[in-house]
């Protein structure tokens, strides 16, 4: 996956968020995890709550080790009671996978790492389904009814090739697919698992299909902005070896109806309690797109000017502004029609100290200062939840 | 990014080693960014201009230009006073990508002593700085 493509990463962010756009996502890893005992290893080592997860549906969450501390994020997808498939990040398939298995004692499964044995492309943007309707052979069928964080179909072989007792997704010309109601960009679409031969076709086809709704091939600088502005973490960035606490994805944790605590036990849950010295992360938003470098070059100055952390992600959502203190977004319904948008810069910080929202921040960078508000979202009006119905 | 022999080099610029362009018209030097420079880059989404009035010493920093990578600061070629900023960068930064010898130049100065001009490279010298 390139950082972008010819028209840019500002083009391509803007297509997402306007129509579509298509990612090639093929170096996440998958993992299977089959068996008798699957569900109870998985609902030990994945921080949600799986026991109310039924086929068909899939659901975001993350693997901590014993210090609670974040291995990597995954979406874990039931297709059985003794049949899950774990999609994790690049280069994760093994370190998973070795991580699910030393807490397997004794028990009754069979952990596959099928890294690089199946390939995948996102397609995201409002007329996802419109494009994806002219490559499916049951289009009706596959749209009929798909909540979000739903997925329907296999692959045509290997330990993925039984679907749910759903209705299989084939392409025009017979090959299964696994089409997941999901992303990474907070706008509605789809992901689609499938054999690595036939990824090729589908991609040019895609594009193809797209091309009356100017669909765009998106690089690595889009996946980034869109995800920023989507509020959704970048794992080893946003999440990583610190705490999984006091941070804007704790709907990944378990917890009662009540906030008290957890509805069940999980490896690293222990560690979570609250201590002296835990850090909170909040996103943020700045006032022009203008943006700093994330990492230990920029302070995180307070109110009184005091460095109290440092930024974890920083970047441009070109289809976010401001009116007045408000952030809207291109989608935004009842705009003026002359009012522009030209991007805002948005991220995560991580700090020392609890603060609320509308809190006032300067990231400095030497010379360069921006200032920022802690918020509690970023871009406003994301399609990614909205009804199926209304992008057919 | 480009290959250097798909890139394009003006000719009737004189270039610096940190890839600006100034070209000398009637007592006025524009300054600019190589194609290089904007390839580089990447998509510049921003470009910090100084006042006009601004007086300034070779090799200055006059400005920053910043792109979906990265922010680059950009260096004064010569010294003197800035008598023009291109207003169009402010809606339309990407003029620098699209156009970096002409619509995309960044600002116009009333030069203090012309044989600066002299220290910096032609076309060929610059080539054969990338080229290494």
């Amino acid at each position: 996956m390139p950082l972008w493509y010819e028209t840019g990463v500002k083009n391509e962010h803007l297509a997402v968020l306007k129509s579509a756009g298509i990612f090639d996502t093929s170096h996440m890893a998958c993992i299977f995890v089959g068996g008798k005992d699957a569900f109870a290893l998985l609902n030990y080592c994945f921080t949600r709550q799986l026991s109310s997860l039924v086929p068909g549906r899939c659901v975001y969450g993350a693997f901590l080790d014993k210090k609670g501390c974040c291995i990597d994020d995954a979406i874990v997808y039931k297709f059985s009671g003794t049949r899950f498939l774990v999609c994790v990040n690049a280069g994760m398939g093994g370190v998973i996978a070795k991580h699910l298995e030393s807490q397997s004692k004794a028990m009754d499964l069979e952990i596959s790492d099928l890294s690089g044995k199946v390939a995948k492309m996102d397609i995201q943007g409002k007329n996802s389904a419109k494009i994806l309707s002219r490559l499916l052979k049951n289009p009706d069928l596959v749209f009929g009814k798909m909540p979000y964080f739903s997925f329907k179909g296999s692959l045509s072989h290997g330990v993925l090739s039984e679907g749910t007792n759903q209705e299989e997704v084939t392409l025009l010309d017979g090959t299964p697919i696994l089409l997941s109601r999901s992303g990474y960009t907070g706008e509605f679409g789809f992901e689609i698992f499938l054999d690595p031969a036939a990824i090729l076709s589908l991609w040019k086809d895609t594009l193809i299909a797209g091309a009356p709704f100017g669909i765009t091939a998106c690089g690595l600088g889009a996946r980034d902005s869109l995800r920023t502005g989507a509020c959704l973490p970048l794992s080893h960035q946003d999440i990583g070896p610190w705490k999984f606490s006091n941070h804007p994805w704790e709907f990944a944790l378990p917890y009662t109806l009540d906030n008290k605590g957890f509805s069940k036990d999980f490896l690293g849950a222990k560690a979570l309690a609250p201590d002296k010295d835990d850090k909170f992360i909040y996103p943020f938003v700045g006032q022009t797109l203008r943006k700093v470098t994330a990492g230990d070059a920029t302070r995180v100055l307070d109110e009184t000017q005091e460095n109290i952390g440092r930024v974890l992600t920083c970047a441009t959502d070109m289809g976010i502004g401001l009116l007045g203190d408000k952030i809207i977004s291109i989608n935004t319904p009842g705009l003026p029609l002359d009012l522009k948008i030209t991007g805002i810069s948005c991220g995560f910080v991580m700090v020392s100290k609890p603060l609320e929202p509308g809190s006032k921040l300067t990231l400095n960078e030497g010379k360069r200062s921006i200032d920022v508000t802690v918020a509690t979202d970023i871009r406003p009006d994301r399609t990614a939840r909205m009804k199926l119905d209304n992008f057919i | 990014m480009k290959e250097i022999s798909d890139l394009n080099f003006s000719e009737n610029v004189k270039y610096t080693k940190d890839h600006e362009w100034a070209k000398l018209s009637k007592d006025i030097v524009t300054i600019g960014l190589s194609d290089y420079a904007q390839d580089q880059l990447g998509e510049i989404v921003f470009v910090e201009l100084p006042e006009v009035g601004d007086i300034f010493t070779k090799g200055d920093e006059f400005g920053s230009v910043e792109s979906v990578k990265a922010v680059s600061e950009v260096y004064l070629p010569v010294s003197g006073e800035v008598v023009e900023i291109n207003a169009a960068l402010e809606d339309n930064p990407e003029l620098v990508n699209e156009d970096c010898y002409e619509g995309g130049w960044l600002i116009r100065l009333k030069p203090d002593d012309l044989s600066e001009l002299d220290d910096l490279m032609d076309k060929a010298a610059y080539l054969d700085m990338l080229k290494g």
